[in-house]
């Protein structure tokens, strides 16, 4: 029906020896939203960096409009009207939204800036978008799906009809996600083409018309995404076998309460927290972005010292203070955001996943290497852990695989309490799976967890009982099967679940 | 599934050791412009002993921007220690207890900034911009702005410390140097808290939220920093017999920087070794006899030094920049 705007035909590419794209096809439709899926490594972003310019291919050829092109740097695709909004934002906060949308093409009279001008392309960029934002907000002030909105704009503002979004929604809260796709559909009709890079599934049958599937450097599967097609699906071609939560779910003996907490509160960020979490029991704490469950659990973690309230740890009262505090009763924390809060980018994986037990390493006072290495090895084997050289950096490995030596160092300690923030930020579907059968094989050897997580799916799948709070409060706590993901909604987004009501009904 | 070894990788090997490529081409150079005069045992064993004090200091100053701080009151530090040990020996006649005295009086000045930057979030170039002044003041007020001389009949042998040769042949200093380095680098490879600087310098969120007290590993590196400080006061003390409290110590914060920024140790924290530190201090100990050799005129020296130090750095980012890509 529609034409097609790009066409890579047989794109292929090395680095050093390695291939990682055999020999790759991939059509876009003109106003389609494409989902570009596939496992970490597969080469979904390295075919996409050829498209925007960033790196050459070793052949294959590139047809825009039906016309052989070449893209040879960035300026190039610029010029095309392809535009790769990067998963890490380059907005500057420090300036307002207009500033930051003509960024290096500012608009001058002789040799001042012409601000008014740049406000009102601005506002029309915006109208267009149908989105209301004033040009002159900062950006700091912006919340992360109006940012996201931003780098849009900057899009349009150079003419971009084909948008690459590289994991647009990472960071994103459920309604923040739902302003994205709104927008994404308005500009869908105006003839606008998205690439869609995203490990949510989820989200990936809700917002796009057509889907190509990558697996090792070549396409698996393509086609419209039709009613018919389920996540399981795409999830089955992406990782090339059956995936099943079906069976991760174990039903196990719970001990005694290990952690509990009454009217915990701190200043504006949350208020009379009651929490109690069991030996081996996996708990979750959901709610939207902002609920104040970071901060709660953090507070349990000894990261805030001016907490009202009263934390009790295997029955005993105690004032948590700080983190090695925190450490010695047992508790390890897996902490949001890696990339800020997890990984030390310096330092070796090895070092990284030892540094929370060196204490334990020692040998008359030195590190031993060989007991590193041996406690390494051991969750290198356990957590299937992907690493060619593990005296080489941290930052050489993959997300999924950082995530997992981040966990492996919060399992190094052998704690009784794991609090997992967001445990599978960034994961692919595989590296997901593996991750909750280790939590759940560990419940079952006694660890009890506490999982914070926006997805209620993820929640759902794993947890024992579920609380759900908004806006610093805990509003409800639901047992394993009465919780479904609508009743979790409605209590995040601050409503009520009135049972009498509903029996009357 | 992991090996314990690696093959050795000479572009690596380059890249990670670029202190040390630079001290070999200025050794070079200096060969090739001062051949034997250079060359000559008298004058390397002259560059040695005359570095091995801002040696010292480079190694504590090596730590401190490790973990992402600065310290620029070393020099005052240095002639405030110094004082305290000279005075505690004049008065007591006790070198053991002047050495004491001096070092207890370094690992407090260290905790003291130690303890403003960890609890008080103050920026380390903050807080030592403050001491570098009351320190140097409190030592003038002290001394009337003037000096301080060992006496007694244990001068002699406080004296020796610095002017006796190992062997007959090397001087002291250049093996206290060695040898702290040689500790120093131990401590930072081998020891948990070394490795824990490593980690609050890289990233301090992430190494608190792994149960670690970041503030008392903050502290302990500027304890270290201060003690090594005072451990080369000592050594300057016995040198020239006497400390003076208005010019001993000026500027060493900035030939210990250089060498620090010359060994490759990053300005924003969390890379470096203490073997680069000590090649860093080398070069510069180089470059300043090199100058003296050449004849170049005191008041260009500066500016001379000052080039060659931007010119190493500029060398070392050329080189990891071509490691990145």
């Amino acid at each position: 029906m529609s034409k097609y705007i790009v066409q890579m035909k047989a794109i292929e590419k090395s680095f050093n020896v390695s291939k990682v794209l055999h020999g790759v096809d991939f059509s876009l439709k003109e106003g389609s939203i494409h989902a570009l899926l596939g496992e970490n490594g597969t080469g979904k972003t390295t075919l996409m960096n050829i498209l925007g310019g960033v790196l050459p291919a070793n052949s294959g050829e590139i047809y825009i409009d039906g016309e052989k092109t070449a893209i040879a740097k960035p300026n190039d695709a610029t010029e095309k009207g392809i535009a790769f909004i990067h998963q890490e934002l380059t907005l500057i906060n420090d300036l307002n939204v207009y500033e930051n949308l003509f960024l290096g093409t500012e608009l001058k009279t002789g040799i001042l800036l012409n601000q008014k001008d740049m406000a009102v392309r601005s506002r029309e960029i915006l109208d267009k978008m149908e989105v209301d934002l004033d040009p002159h907000t900062m950006v700091r002030d912006l919340n992360a799906s109006y940012k996201q909105i931003v780098e849009i704009a900057r899009a349009l503002l150079k003419n971009a009809r084909v948008i690459i979004m590289d994991e647009p929604t990472a960071s994103l809260t459920d309604v923040e996600i739902e302003h994205i796709f709104t927008l994404m559909r308005g500009l869908k009709k105006k003839g606008v083409s998205f690439v869609f890079i995203s490990h949510k599934l989820n989200e990936v049958i809700k917002i796009c018309d057509e889907y190509t599937i990558m697996r090792d450097g070549r396409v698996v599967a393509d086609g419209n995404l039709t009613e018919d097609i389920t996540e399981n699906d795409l999830a089955k071609h992406m990782v090339g076998k059956e995936l099943s939560y079906d069976d991760l779910f174990k039903t196990r003996n719970l001990g005694d309460v290990i952690l509990e907490t009454k009217g915990l509160s701190r200043d504006k960020e949350f208020s009379d927290i009651n929490l109690t979490v069991r030996r081996g029991e996996i708990v979750g704490v959901t709610g939207l972005l902002g609920d104040g469950r970071s901060e709660v659990l953090g507070t349990v973690y000894g990261c805030n010292t001016d907490y009202k309230g009263d934390i009790f740890i295997e029955g005993e009262h105690v004032r948590m203070h700080s983190t090695p505090k925190a450490k010695k009763l047992g508790i390890s924390y897996v902490p949001r955001s890696r990339k800020e809060n997890g990984i030390v980018k310096d330092l070796s994986v090895a070092e990284n996943m030892s540094l929370s037990i060196l204490s334990r390493l020692k040998t008359a006072g030195l590190i031993s290497k060989s007991k590193q290495f041996d406690s390494n090895d051991r969750y290198v084997k356990n957590l299937n852990i992907k690493v060619s050289d593990i005296d080489g950096l941290i930052t050489s490995l993959s997300g999924g695989n950082q995530q997992k030596v981040i966990l492996a160092k919060a399992l190094g300690s052998e704690p009784k309490l794991v609090i997992l923030d967001n445990p599978t930020q960034g994961v692919d579907i595989g590296a997901k799976l593996e991750i909750y059968s280790i939590i759940m094989n560990l419940a079952a050897q006694g660890v009890s967890f506490v999982v914070l997580s926006s997805e209620a799916q993820e929640i759902l799948r794993l947890c024992d009982r579920i609380y759900v709070m908004y806006h610093g409060k805990m509003k409800k706590m639901f047992n394993r099967d009465e919780a479904t993901e609508e009743k979790i909604m409605v209590v995040a987004t601050g409503g009520t679940i009135d049972r009498e009501r509903a029996d009357r009904a | 599934m992991i090996s314990l070894h690696k093959k050795f990788d000479f572009k690596n090997f380059i890249t990670e050791n670029s202190a040390l490529v630079a001290l070999i081409l200025l050794f070079i150079v200096s060969i090739v412009l001062q051949g034997t005069t250079f060359l000559s045992f008298r004058n390397i064993i002259n560059i040695l002993r005359n570095n091995s004090i801002i040696g010292i200091v480079a190694l504590g100053m090596t730590l401190i921007i490790i973990i992402g701080g600065i310290d620029l009151s070393v020099g005052s530090q240095l002639a405030l220690t110094g004082l305290i040990a000279i005075s505690v020996i004049n008065v007591t006649q006790n070198i053991v207890l002047g050495i004491l005295a001096c070092v207890a009086a370094g690992i407090v000045l260290g905790i003291i900034t130690g303890g403003f930057v960890a609890k008080f979030r103050i920026p380390a170039f903050i807080v030592t911009l403050g001491t570098l002044t009351i320190y140097r003041s409190v030592a003038q007020y002290w001394f009337s702005g003037g000096g301080l001389m060992i006496s007694g009949k244990v001068s002699d042998s406080f004296i020796s410390i610095s002017n006796t040769n190992l062997f007959g042949t090397i001087p002291l200093p250049i093996v206290f140097w060695l040898i702290l380095s040689v500790l120093v680098a131990l401590f930072m490879s081998k020891t948990p808290t070394g490795r824990y600087i490593y980690a609050v310098g890289s990233n301090e969120k992430a190494t608190k939220l792994s149960g670690i007290n970041a503030d008392r590993v903050k502290i302990i590196t500027f304890a270290i920093a201060g003690l090594l400080v005072a451990l080369a006061a000592i050594v300057e003390a016995a040198r020239l017999g006497s400390i003076n409290s208005a010019s001993s110590g000026t500027s060493y914060e900035m030939d210990a920087i250089a060498a620090v920024v010359i060994g490759g140790t990053s300005m924003s924290g969390g890379r470096g070794k203490i073997v680069g530190t000590v090649f860093g201090t080398l070069t510069i100990g180089i470059i300043n006899n090199m100058m003296n050799l050449l004849g170049v005129p005191p008041f260009l020296v500066g500016a001379v030094k000052g080039f060659i130090i931007i010119a190493a750095v500029l060398l070392q980012k050329r080189l990891d920049r071509k490691e990145m890509s």
